[in-house]
């Protein structure tokens, strides 16, 4: 070996070199990929079990969104049939837009009235505006 | 790109950061894993479950501090585990025969490669020792990351590098005498 000396700070060159020669060992890419493989068989089964955590968490509020435009749908359906109907249909239903036309529809006459006023009204002037 | 980078690219998912981490880190590692095993095979598998244990672990990296020894640590305790098994394995598998069956000096010098002689002098290194040695004066840390890598104070890891050399030193220059008498 060299003849540094065992207290010196620096790392002896040949006595590296030697322990390099002697621990290496052959073709570090297909350790490399060896390693990888076994990174996706271990963590294949987490990362689906993380996708679908990250499902089930986004579901509930999908979910009410989804409801939300159901309903805002069929409101707005409800709406255009009947703006196109004839009016006798809905007059025997008691359609509001056509009983508030009578009554000067607006958010006024909502708040004119010395009680609550009706869920249909309050629905008929959202659909006004 | 950094280490550091590739470590928080990792965390995110990234399979090609980790892959790149491997590849820059897989000689070292395994080179450490065989200083600890011996066998090659094993060493290897070592390395593998360190880098695996690793990528689980990526949270815990402090991307302020240099990634090799954070990842020589784990490798290191991954092989000593493995070292560990191997032990009570062959403890409960040896019979009292086999005791006398271990290589002596002279089955030692009798072997043909310096490779050989290297491994069999590192060998007789407590793991520590050998360890200290390999990462210094193979790998090239400083006695403070390399006291990361142990976890023992920096005068432990000068002492462990000093007696690992001079034990290394007397049995290569042995084997070197020897096969020049040869």
């Amino acid at each position: 070996m060299s003849d540094t000396s065992p207290f010196d700070h620096r790392p002896d060159p040949e006595l590296g070199r030697a322990l390099e020669e002697a621990l290496s060992a052959p073709d570090d890419e297909r350790f490399a990929r060896q390693v990888m493989a076994a990174a996706d068989s271990a963590f294949g089964a987490d990362a689906l079990e993380s996708w679908w955590q990250e499902l089930t968490a986004w579901a509930r509020p999908g979910l009410v969104a989804a409801m939300l435009l159901i309903a805002a749908g069929a409101f707005w359906m409800g709406s255009q049939m009947a703006q196109r109907g004839n009016g006798n249909g809905t007059n025997a239903l008691g359609d509001p837009l056509s009983a508030a036309d009578s009554e000067q529809l607006g958010v006024p006459m909502l708040l004119a009235g010395s009680e609550a006023p009706s869920v249909d009204a309050v629905l008929a002037v959202a659909l006004e505006y | 790109m950094k280490d550091a980078e590739l470590a928080a690219l990792a965390q995110a998912g990234d399979r090609d950061a980790f892959g790149e981490l491997v590849r820059r880190h897989a000689a070292q590692a395994r080179r450490l894993a065989r200083a600890i095993l011996g066998d090659p095979d094993e060493a290897d598998d070592a390395a593998q479950d360190g880098f695996l244990a690793a990528l689980r672990s990526l949270g815990r990296y402090d991307p302020g501090r240099p990634f090799g020894p954070w990842l020589l640590r784990i490798v290191a305790n991954a092989a000593s585990d493995r070292r560990r098994r191997r032990k009570v394995r062959r403890a409960e598998a040896i019979s009292p025969k086999m005791h006398g069956a271990e290589p002596g000096p002279d089955t030692v010098t009798d072997r043909s490669s310096f490779r050989q002689a290297v491994l069999a002098a590192l060998e007789k290194l407590p793991e520590r020792q050998r360890l200290a040695t390999v990462l210094f004066d193979v790998e090239g840390y400083s006695h403070k990351e390399i006291s990361e890598v142990l976890g023992v104070p920096i005068g432990t890891v000068r002492s462990d590098v000093f007696h690992a050399r001079r034990t290394l030193r007397t049995e290569l220059d042995a084997w070197k005498d020897w096969r020049e008498s040869e």
